[in-house]
């Protein structure tokens, strides 16, 4: 409502005539004049409009001034609109009226006088004017906190939203504030670490000193850089982190985002480190080509000596010797330096002979370990593949049972044909078992994830994760079971390779494809 | 098995390893032809009744898979072994009966060219 807009006055008297007096003396206010001569009629122009002040005759027939004025009252909503009386001076009247302890209430004796009447009901008008202004003014600004209130909600749900660490806190370093994304990324709840300084708690290590960071914040207002912290259950993370400085009126908060870079610092090591390998393969391709041509001719020559007619038996003997030590030396280059393409198409190859290949390179440890390996091949488990991968799965499987046996352990090693019953398809099973230290049921969840290994720094943790991958190309599946008794634990990893029926054969092998022809 | 001595051709750029490969074969009871290119072992084809054309892989000039590709196409029927130092066979190579590593020995040479002789054969006889 503008400071210019009309009120509403209400005037009752059963007499038209007074009414038409009151109407000219108020009429210069310009305020809007409703004239009613009874007080029924009164209370139903109340109900309809917005009243500014009610002006009323005590004396009336029916129902007189204070009847009216009491009926008013009753009702919650005009308890503080403002009523004058006009009455004759009786001593009666103006102690009721003073009786009137709530509201605004004011009188006029008749002789009405004409000043005095519009200086009151001005008064009265203007106080109603003001009061809807500031109700106005009020109902405004409560719907502008709403509006500004619903925005901060909004933006603190986007906080919740990130998955990134989200913290606040003061310059002793007391968090104030930690998000949803905190909570999931170090699996500490909200009210365990608020009050508590945040960087104890995470065991923070940083990548420059303390006072370097506080510079920055101090002269810049901002920071960044790597940090490695631990989670509540000790895994240890590498985040990315954003620190600002705020100050506020009157004092200075730090705000932090944290983001974890762990796994994919880790894939960017695993890439160089497959980067190395790769340059490795190329230099160990060139080197098996000058090597294998002259052992090649060399190990045949051997042979020929060693049934040399023109050579007695004993040297014969010393021939045959360099022939079995060259073909060592053969298979160690096949083994090692044999960096193969991936050949393309697959080949009829024979589980055992892989495993076979992979036992030999394994040799060395299992002898040095005392192990007792029992090998047992109930088939040669002819599948179609590529030979590299499915030696990269055995070596994998056999390589980690090794590790994990203990000195004079166990190692079993089967290859056999049978049915699968999930799927019912025909295939080979591989089975590796060993004797050593088990897996724990927590590891076991995630034994198949990428970087989880259980060889701290040794291993790549992602050899059984490849593994899983390769066996999952060949349709194959891969399991584990670990069982813990008294007397030890025993630990079995099986893998299946269907075989192809004949008929849904994936590509034709490539050795013997012509001869068919 | 018939009373002649299958015939094989035997081709490598290298003298010594030709040499050797040749006595180890003879000894084995083949006859041996030998050729230092794929030029001189497509010549030898066309004059010589050869069983099986045993080639190494890394030859300067012609390829044993270039050499594979000329002979199919000049109409050669036999069995081809490629035999190379590194594991490492182009896709073309695939058209060879075998891939092996030189490396692999003597006697598992023989045993595959006994293998791919007795299939060839065979493939012969059913048609």
């Amino acid at each position: 409502m503008a400071a210019n807009d009309m009120v509403n006055i209400l005037m009752v008297d059963d007499q038209p005539a007074k009414l038409l007096s009151y109407e000219v003396i108020l009429k210069e206010l310009g305020e809007n004049l409703i004239k009613v001569t009874s007080g029924r009629e009164a209370l139903e122009q109340l109900l309809k409009n917005d009243v500014a002040v009610v002006l009323m005759d005590v004396s009336m027939p029916e129902i007189d001034g204070f009847e009216l004025a009491d009926m008013i009252r009753q009702h919650p909503r005009f308890q503080k609109t403002a009523i004058i009386f006009i009455s004759a001076v009786h001593l009666t009247d103006v102690d009721r009226i003073k009786g009137y302890q709530r509201g605004a209430v004011d009188y006029i004796s008749v002789p009405v006088v004409p000043e005095l009447l519009r200086a009151k009901v001005t008064v009265f008008a203007e106080l109603h004017r003001k009061t809807r202004q500031l109700e106005n003014l009020n109902r405004e600004l409560e719907q502008r906190v709403a509006e500004r209130t619903e925005e901060l909600r909004e933006r603190a749900d986007l906080l919740e939203l990130a998955t990134e660490a989200i913290m606040v806190s003061n310059t002793e370093g007391i968090l104030e504030f930690w998000n949803s994304g905190a909570e999931a990324l170090y699996g500490w709840k909200r009210e365990e670490v608020l009050g508590k300084n945040a960087h104890q708690i995470l065991q923070t290590r940083l990548p420059v000193s303390a006072a370097e960071i506080q510079s920055s914040l101090a002269v810049e207002g901002r920071w960044e850089g790597n940090l490695v912290q631990q989670t509540r259950d000790g895994r240890e993370l590498t985040v990315a982190s954003r620190q600002g400085l705020k100050s506020n009126a009157t004092r200075d908060v730090i705000l932090e985002i944290n983001r974890d870079i762990t796994s994919q610092l880790q894939a960017e090591d695993a890439l160089r480190k497959t980067e190395r390998l790769a340059a490795m393969g190329r230099v160990a391709g060139i080197i098996a080509h000058e090597i294998n041509n002259p052992l090649e001719a060399i190990t045949n020559a051997f042979y020929l000596l060693s049934s040399h007619p023109s050579l007695d038996e004993e040297a014969q003997h010393y021939a045959r010797m360099g022939e079995q030590e060259l073909l060592r030396v053969s298979h160690i280059t096949r083994q090692t330096l044999s960096f193969y393409r991936e050949s393309q198409k697959p080949v009829a190859v024979a589980v055992s002979d892989l495993v076979d290949d992979v036992l030999e390179l394994q040799s060395r440890s299992i002898q040095m370990s005392g192990i007792t390996l029992r090998k047992k091949y109930h088939s040669r488990g002819e599948i179609e593949g590529f030979p590299v991968e499915l030696k990269q799965v055995f070596l994998n499987l056999i390589g980690n049972a090794v590790q994990a046996t203990p000195k004079g352990g166990m190692l079993q090693v089967h290859v056999f044909e049978s049915q699968e019953w999930r799927k019912k398809r025909r295939g080979v099973y591989l089975s590796v078992c060993d004797n050593g230290s088990g897996i724990k049921s927590d590891d076991a969840r995630r034994l198949f994830e990428p970087f989880f290994s259980t060889k701290s720094t040794k291993g790549t943790g992602l050899g059984l994760w490849i593994s899983k991958g390769i066996v999952q190309k060949y349709d194959g599946s891969i399991c584990f079971r670990s069982m813990h008794f008294s007397t030890g634990n025993a630990t079995c990893f099986r893998v299946f390779f269907p075989t192809p029926l004949p008929g849904d054969k994936i590509q034709e092998p490539a050795a013997f494809s012509t001869a068919t022809k | 098995m018939e009373q002649a001595k299958p015939v094989i051709l035997c081709v490598d750029d290298e003298e010594n390893s030709l040499f050797l490969r040749k006595l180890v074969l003879q000894k084995s009871g083949y006859e041996v032809i030998v050729a230092n290119s794929g030029q001189k072992a497509l010549e030898l084809l066309e004059t010589h009744k050869i069983d099986l054309l045993l080639s190494d892989l890394l030859m300067p000039e012609m390829s044993g898979a270039e050499l594979i590709k000329q002979v199919k196409e000049r109409g050669h029927k036999l069995p081809i072994i490629l035999v190379s130092g590194v594991n490492e066979f182009p896709p073309e190579a695939q058209a060879a009966d075998l891939l092996m590593n030189k490396v692999e020995g003597p006697a598992k040479l023989v045993e595959n060219i006994a293998t791919v002789l007795q299939r060839f054969k065979g493939n012969q006889e059913i048609r």
